[in-house]
C-alpha cells in the first residue's frame, strides 16, 4: 500500500520544485529590471564625471573608486543571476533550451561544448525541463571547475517515455563516494547545488542518477527522468 | 562622426548613456526613445550609422525592430544591449541579423567600444557565436560558385543588397538569387551568419 502515498509524495515535491522556482525566476526578472538598468546607467554618468574632473587629481580619483566598485558589484550580479534560468524558459522546446545551455557555457567559460542533440528530442512536462535545466548547468560548471578538460560533451536523448542526458569530459576525474559524502549538508552556494543537489532533484521526480568517474579516469554522469 | 539612436525601455539608461556618448569626441547621438514602435520612425528621419537596442522593448520585440531595419535599403549597423548574458539573448540576436551584442552587466566602456566596432564593420559576438554557427551548419562551402564565394566576400564586409549589385554590375534581384542560394548552402538564417561564418573560414 505504499505506491499511492509515494505517488502523492512526489506530486508535492514537484509542487514545491514549481514554487521555488517561480520565487528564483521572479528574482532573476527583478534584478535584470531593476539594479542592473541602474548600476549600468550610474556607471556612464560617473564615467562623464570622472572625465569632467579632469583638474582635480584627488577627486578624480574617488570618482574612478566609485566606478570600479559599481563594476564589481555588475561583475558579481552577472556571475549570481547568470546561474538562473533565462525568460521564456516555459515556452521554448527542450532542444532549444539544452542548445542555449552549451552556448552560454562557451561564452562564460570558453570551454568547448560537444553537444549530440537529435532533431526529433520532442519536449517534456515544465518540471522535467526545469531540473533537466539545473542538472546540465551544474554537471557543465563541476565539469569546468574541477575536471581540467578542454571540452566537455553533452547528449541529450529520449528513451520511450523518459529522456537520458550524459555530461563526460576525459579530464582529471575524481571519487564519486568521497565528494558525495562531503557534499551532505552544503545547501546552495552561489547558484550551484553540487552533485548531491543533482541527486535530489532526480529522486524528487522519480528519475535514475549515475556517475562514473575515477582520479585520472574522467568523468560521465549520466541522468534519466520521466518526460511527463 | 558616428550618429547613434538609442532605444531603451529604461529612461535612466538612456539619460546615462546619452550623456556618456556625447562625451566621446568621435560620437554624437542623434536621437533616442524608450518606445520600440518609434525607432524606425526616428530612424528614418535621422539616419543614424548604429542603433543601440535592448531587446526588451514595451510596444514591441526587439527583434522585430531589427529585422525590419535589416529591410531598408541603407540599413544601419545594429547592436544589441541586453541585461540578460544567457544563450537566448545571444540566439535572438544572431537570428534577428544584428551586428553585435553588448551586455549591461559589463562596463558601458564596452558598449562604447562595440559602437564604433560595428560602426567600422565588425561583427561584436563572444567566440561561442561562431562556433555555434560552425557547429550547425551542415553544408561545407565547398560547392559553391564563383560568383557565389564573390557575394560572400562582400556580404561579409557589410555590404547591402543594392551596394552588392553596384559593385557587381548586376540587378538587385539577381544578388536576391544569389545571397538566397549562398545562403541555404551555407546553412546559415542571414547576413550576420554569413558574415561570422566567413570570418571563421573563408573559401579556399
Amino acid at each position: 500500500m505504499t505506491a499511492p502515498r509515494d505517488a502523492e509524495a512526489r506530486a508535492a515535491s514537484r509542487r514545491l520544485l514549481a514554487t521555488s522556482e517561480r520565487e528564483l525566476q521572479r528574482i532573476v526578472l527583478d534584478m535584470h529590471d531593476g539594479p542592473v538598468q541602474d548600476i549600468f546607467a550610474a556607471l556612464s554618468q560617473l564615467q562623464v564625471l570622472e572625465r569632467s574632473l579632469a583638474g582635480d587629481a584627488m577627486a578624480q580619483q574617488r570618482a574612478n573608486q566609485a566606478v570600479q566598485l559599481l563594476e564589481r558589484a555588475l561583475g558579481e550580479i552577472r556571475n549570481f543571476i547568470g546561474a538562473f534560468r533565462p525568460p521564456g524558459f516555459e515556452r521554448r522546446a527542450l532542444g532549444e533550451i539544452v542548445e542555449g545551455l552549451a552556448v552560454q557555457h562557451e561564452t562564460l567559460t570558453d570551454q568547448g561544448v560537444e553537444l549530440d542533440l537529435p532533431t526529433d528530442l520532442g519536449d517534456c512536462a515544465l518540471p522535467t525541463k526545469i531540473a533537466i535545466y539545473r542538472i546540465l548547468q551544474e554537471a557543465l560548471a563541476n565539469g569546468h571547475r574541477h575536471s581540467g578538460a578542454s571540452r566537455q560533451r553533452l547528449t541529450v536523448h529520449r528513451r520511450g517515455s523518459a529522456i537520458a542526458l550524459t555530461v563526460s569530459d576525459d579530464g582529471k576525474g575524481f571519487d564519486p563516494q568521497r565528494v558525495l559524502a562531503s557534499e551532505a549538508d552544503v545547501g546552495v552556494e552561489g547558484g550551484h547545488f553540487g552533485l548531491r543537489g543533482i541527486q535530489d532533484r532526480v529522486a524528487m521526480l522519480g528519475g535514475s542518477f549515475a556517475i562514473d568517474s575515477a582520479p585520472g579516469r574522467g568523468t560521465s554522469l549520466t541522468v534519466t527522468l520521466p518526460a511527463e | 562622426m558616428i550618429r547613434v539612436l538609442l532605444a531603451d525601455d529604461h529612461a535612466i539608461v538612456l539619460e546615462g548613456l546619452r550623456a556618456l556618448l556625447d562625451g566621446e569626441p568621435d560620437i554624437k547621438v542623434a536621437a533616442w526613445t524608450t518606445d520600440g514602435t518609434e525607432v524606425l520612425k526616428l530612424v528614418q528621419q535621422h539616419k543614424p550609422d548604429v542603433v543601440v537596442l535592448d531587446l526588451e522593448l514595451t510596444s514591441i520585440k526587439g527583434t522585430a525592430v531589427i529585422a525590419a531595419l535589416r529591410d531598408r535599403p541603407s540599413a544601419p549597423k545594429v547592436l544589441v544591449l541586453t541585461a540578460y548574458n544567457d544563450g537566448d539573448s545571444l540566439r535572438s540576436a544572431l537570428d534577428a541579423g544584428a551586428d553585435g551584442l553588448a551586455l549591461k552587466t559589463e562596463s558601458p566602456q564596452q558598449t562604447l567600444t562595440a559602437i564604433r566596432q560595428v560602426h567600422g564593420g565588425q561583427l561584436v559576438f563572444p567566440q561561442a557565436a561562431r562556433r555555434w554557427i560552425e557547429g550547425r551548419a551542415a553544408g561545407a562551402p565547398g560547392d559553391l560558385t564563383p560568383r557565389e564565394r564573390e557575394v560572400w566576400s562582400l556580404v561579409a564586409a557589410g555590404l547591402t543588397n543594392p551596394q552588392i549589385a553596384e559593385r557587381l554590375g548586376l540587378s538587385d534581384n539577381t544578388v536576391k538569387f544569389h545571397v538566397q542560394h549562398l545562403f541555404s548552402k551555407l546553412g546559415v538564417k542571414n547576413r550576420t551568419e554569413a558574415a561570422l561564418k566567413y570570418a571563421h573560414g573563408p573559401p579556399r
